[in-house]
């Protein structure tokens, strides 16, 4: 495979949220606001890239033994600089986010990234691969986000679409509005490749 | 390369967290000045904000919590600000809190910090609840629903914020009369 596809199956055919169904707990937990879904999936990247060239740089010299532990400290490392970094140049969005920011530590997309590529892949591949699985996971959360914002506040990154009288479906920007939106989203994406697929065999 | 490979295991494994501390010791040091920054950027602002008619402020000493003077351009007091905290629905809410005491009348509030559902309890950050409260009098109740138009969605939150206040306003301007405050 080339360079370039370690890059683009992150954002469609391996796509981590509507293909390979991983991180749900950040992608339920805050995709009630497009914005919210911009800023957890762009810190999210900055984490998988980061995690991601380490692991693959260091992959010869960690022993197989200890691997699970080095990666969770190299990945706890990056998730600190990104509170961090938050907390100090973009205080608006750590305001909202701060509470998610620590949780990407336990988001599973990162660590089967470090295990199933980066450990076993050039430093440069392993960014790419990080890149793309980021992006992926960006525009699927602000996807989500965009919606349960219309729905529920009828206002998207913040900006009233309706009138007075729009009267909002409070339910998707609480927790059940998460499972609603991501399963009908899920079901939809099914249905239409699962079409394209039987079209392909025939 | 080693022989022993515990050995191995462990000088690996400490090389790593070493890395990762040194990294993050760096990271801190260069974030916590603007960390800092911003805190005092937002109080100062939720101060301000709280006393409309303030340009400067200043802390009135020996008191239980924080008290803030706001001072007019010619060195007036106009009142004071104090920061409140009090249960909400998930976690503690943060008010800066601006009072007249001449008039007895509250002249704003912010929300300083909390931790409400994103979306539904965290709008009583918004101001179409919050400057409900401005120009009510000091020994309001503050009832949700009669003097007070709570968030749709988050009663409980909207309430509050009402017993906050109520709670500690009295006791705020208690503290601000005894350490010599409004003379």
């Amino acid at each position: 495979m080339k360079f370039g596809y370690e890059f683009i199956k992150g954002l469609w055919d391996e796509n981590p949220t509507f293909r390979l169904v991983l991180g749900m707990c950040p992608t339920l937990a805050v995709t009630n606001a497009a914005m919210n879904g911009l800023s957890m999936g762009l810190a999210t990247t900055f984490v998988l890239v980061g995690s991601n060239i380490m692991v693959s740089a260091l992959k010869k010299v960690i022993p197989d033994e200890v691997r699970i532990p080095s990666y969770v400290i190299i990945i706890a490392t990056f998730v600190t600089i990104a509170d961090l970094a938050l907390a100090a140049f973009f205080p608006e969005i750590y305001r909202v986010l701060g509470l998610f920011i620590p949780l990407i530590v336990v988001n599973c997309i990162i660590l089967a990234r470090a295990e199933a590529f980066a450990a076993k892949n050039s430093i440069g591949k392993s960014a790419l691969d990080g890149l793309g699985m980021g992006f992926g996971f960006t525009w699927a959360l602000t996807f989500l986000g965009i919606i349960r914002e219309i729905l529920g506040m009828g206002s998207v990154f913040g900006i009233k679409l309706f009138g007075e009288g729009f009267v909002s479906w409070i339910i998707f920007i609480l927790p059940p509005g998460a499972f609603l939106t991501l399963g009908l989203i899920l079901g939809l994406f099914n249905a239409v490749l699962g079409k394209k697929k039987k079209a392909q065999c025939s | 390369m080693m022989k022993n490979p515990i050995a191995r295991l462990i000088i690996v494994l400490a090389l790593i967290s070493i890395g990762s501390g040194l990294f993050l010791a760096l990271t801190y040091t260069y974030t916590i000045p603007h960390i800092e920054a911003n805190a005092a950027r937002d109080q100062e602002v939720a101060i301000l904000e709280t006393l409309p008619d303030a340009v400067s402020f200043e802390e009135l000493k020996n008191t239980e919590f924080p008290i803030y003077v706001g001072l007019d351009s010619s060195g007036n007091e106009v009142g004071f600000a104090y920061v409140a905290e009090g249960g909400g629905f998930q976690g503690m809410i943060g008010l800066m809190v601006g009072v007249d005491p001449e008039q007895e009348i509250i002249t704003g509030v912010k929300i300083l910090s909390h931790s409400e559902t994103p979306g539904l309890g965290a709008r009583i950050t918004e101001a179409v609840f919050l400057d409900q409260f401005a120009q009510k009098s000091i020994s309001d109740n503050f009832i949700v629903k009669e003097d007070i138009d709570g968030v749709t969605g988050a009663t409980f939150s909207s309430k509050s914020v009402s017993a906050i206040l109520e709670q500690t306003l009295p006791k705020a301007v208690e503290q601000y009369r005894e350490s010599g405050g409004g003379k």
